[in-house]
């Protein structure tokens, strides 16, 4: 019983993470917040759904051509929204906004285009069960746990070794001095927003799977992955994946233990009260203003 | 115009308002949407307090406006207080909560304070969603008690608009005097620029605190007024998207003015009965309009229209 809690809790948790370290990239790259990040999380879903199940498309495939699809809808939102926004030097709340906006218009696109049904995906695997010991896993949450620890790794290495990793760090720490050094900022910018997209789809890809597809998966996720990044730390992406899975395991063993109507209720008080105890979170980010 | 113009020209207006129902009294659909457009308008105030005047953001405000229904259907169903003491209360109980989130929350760098309004509104859904015992969970309460006024009981449309409109116009009335008071100037100190307005000697925190507090009154009594005028109250209404309808009324109609939120509702009011035809876009158009005038009209139409040609030229920042 502990051990299949565990497994939800780890790939409830690595999706989590994965929209929480959008979260974080995009405030470290930009000090912007965005609350799209769900919503996008929704759309890898439902266009992978799309070019699986409708398209019969090959997983693989489908996955690849969906991250991609995600990465450039990022750099789209960036250029088309976010950057107007930021030339007429619109106050940050105003930013927030658009994403907001951004939000509730994709979520009825979804809606309107998919229908207000739950979509399942078909199988992946041949399989529907896989046994470790005495616990039978769904080979499909294995997948998406491998998926989700190959994304950060990933990440992590373009992050910290490669040339343009670097310029975006050093984007994200100062932009002035990163600029005069000849690194081309808005271009860093658009790409973290893309890389948050791809991950935020990438996201979407492991939980839909398992646990199917709406256009409201995204709402809850979304604001749980804040959560993730701001009790690991706000802009903080190692930050973003710890707190993420803190959150994930305090959620699934309360809901296992107490109550699960009260799962939500759980983790938005936690958030809230790390928010008033300890708003710099684990890894203590930058974050009080006043 | 000069002063006293102004004043006959508010009359007239308060005087046509007021009429109207009168005139189309056999227009239900018209009273209903005059009576709801009140109630709104209070609540949309309450935000623009916070908002407009002193530069918070809350989406959470649906939050303040169940508490303030809750607490009324509550206690005017279970133990029979009047309505118009319950309203009283449910006001009050939106303060104290207020209060209590905005002590901590009001520190926070101001996008976080963003989120601390998100979670408690979800909380509040969560919360009477699933405390059966107090609020009947999903299924709402039922037969909420009429405004009464010794035998005479406001169970009509057009007394229901008669109610909120009196109250409409008193709230207004306190927020023009709020404004023009220290407490006002306090709070647009703050929105323009907290450190400066701190070195000047105003409490910033105290002041924040304040904002929320009078914001959540507004909101909370809306609320309340809402209980008593559909009888019937389920957590369904107080999510995450009322608490956005709020917010795109007020930017739409304009943040820091005092006619703003009255534009703003009758106008996105106007505007989501035409897309009741097509009901399943009026949540899309909603997020099409917000990011519009977000992009493109942050004053608000009050905001853009009443501003000289001189300002605009000169303000190209979206404020």
């Amino acid at each position: 019983m502990i051990v299949k809690n565990l497994i939800g809790a780890l790939t409830i948790g690595s999706v989590y993470a994965l929209l929480a370290l959008g979260y974080s990239l995009i405030y470290q790259a930009s000090g912007l917040m965005t609350f799209v990040q769900g919503d996008l999380f929704m759309l890898g879903a439902v266009v992978g759904l799309a070019l699986y199940a409708y398209l019969k498309i090959p997983f693989i495939i489908a996955f690849v051509l969906t991250i991609i699809g995600m990465f450039f809808f990022g750099l789209l939102i960036e250029k088309c929204v976010i950057r107007i926004l930021l030339k007429k030097e619109a106050a940050v709340i105003y930013v927030v906004l658009s994403t907001i906006a951004l939000s509730i218009m994709l979520q009825n696109f979804v809606m309107l285009v998919w229908g207000s049904q739950l979509l399942f995906f078909p199988p992946i695997f041949a399989v529907s069960n896989i046994k470790i010991g005495s616990v039978s896993i769904i080979p499909e949450s294995l997948m998406g746990f491998g998926m989700a620890l190959v994304s950060m790794l990933l990440l992590h290495i373009f992050i910290n070794k490669s040339k343009f990793g670097t310029a975006m760090r050093a984007a994200a720490q100062d932009p002035m001095a990163a600029a005069t050094m000849g690194i081309d900022v808005s271009k860093t910018t658009s790409i973290t927003w893309g890389i948050s997209a791809a991950l935020a789809g990438v996201a979407g890809l492991i939980f839909s799977p398992i646990y199917a597809a709406s256009f409201v998966m995204g709402v809850s996720p979304g604001l749980k992955g804040f959560a993730g990044a701001v009790i690991g730390g706000y802009g903080n992406m190692y930050g973003a994946i710890v707190g993420s899975l803190f959150l994930s395991l305090t959620e699934t063993f309360v809901a296992g233990y107490i109550s699960s109507g009260y799962k939500d209720f759980i983790s938005f008080f936690i958030l809230i009260l790390i928010l008033f105890i300890k708003p710099r979170g684990i890894f203590n980010a930058d974050v009080l203003g006043d | 115009m000069s002063n006293t113009n102004k004043r006959y020209f508010y009359f007239l207006l308060i005087l046509i308002a007021g009429l109207l129902p009168v005139v189309f009294h056999d227009q239900i659909f018209l009273i209903m949407l005059m009576y709801s457009s009140a109630i709104y308008t209070i609540a949309v105030s309450g935000l623009d307090i916070l908002f407009g005047y002193s530069g918070q953001i809350s989406i959470g405000h649906a939050a303040f406006y169940g508490i303030g229904a809750y607490t009324s259907a509550i206690l005017s169903t279970r133990l029979g207080i009047t309505p118009w003491i319950t309203m009283l209360l449910g006001g009050i109980l939106a303060v104290i909560f207020a209060v209590l989130i905005a002590i901590p929350a009001v520190k926070l760098v101001h996008h976080f304070l963003v989120l601390v309004t998100i979670g408690f509104g979800q909380i509040f859904y969560t919360f009477v969603g699933n405390a059966k015992q107090l609020t009947n969970g999903h299924t709402g309460i039922m037969n909420i008690p009429y405004f009464k006024i010794g035998s005479f009981s406001f169970n009509t449309m057009i007394s229901y608009f008669y109610v909120a409109f009196f109250i409409m116009l008193m709230f207004l009335f306190i927020k023009h005097k709020i404004i023009k008071s220290r407490i006002g100037r306090a709070f647009i100190a703050i929105r323009e620029n907290p450190t400066s307005a701190n070195s000047s000697g105003i409490n910033v925190r105290y002041y924040k605190i304040m904002a929320f507090a009078i914001s959540a009154f507004y909101t909370g009594i809306a609320g309340a007024m809402y209980a008593h005028f559909t009888n019937y109250i389920s957590p369904s209404t107080f999510t995450f998207s009322q608490s956005i309808i709020f917010f795109v009324m007020l930017l739409v109609g304009g943040k820091g003015s005092l006619f703003g939120p009255i534009v703003g509702v009758v106008t996105l009011t106007v505007v989501l009965q035409y897309l009741q035809a097509l009901s399943q876009y009026q949540s899309l158009a909603y997020g099409a309009i917000l990011l519009f005038t977000v992009l493109f009209l942050p004053q608000g139409i009050v905001g853009s229209v009443f501003i000289s040609p001189k300002k605009y030229f000169i303000s190209k920042k979206a404020v």
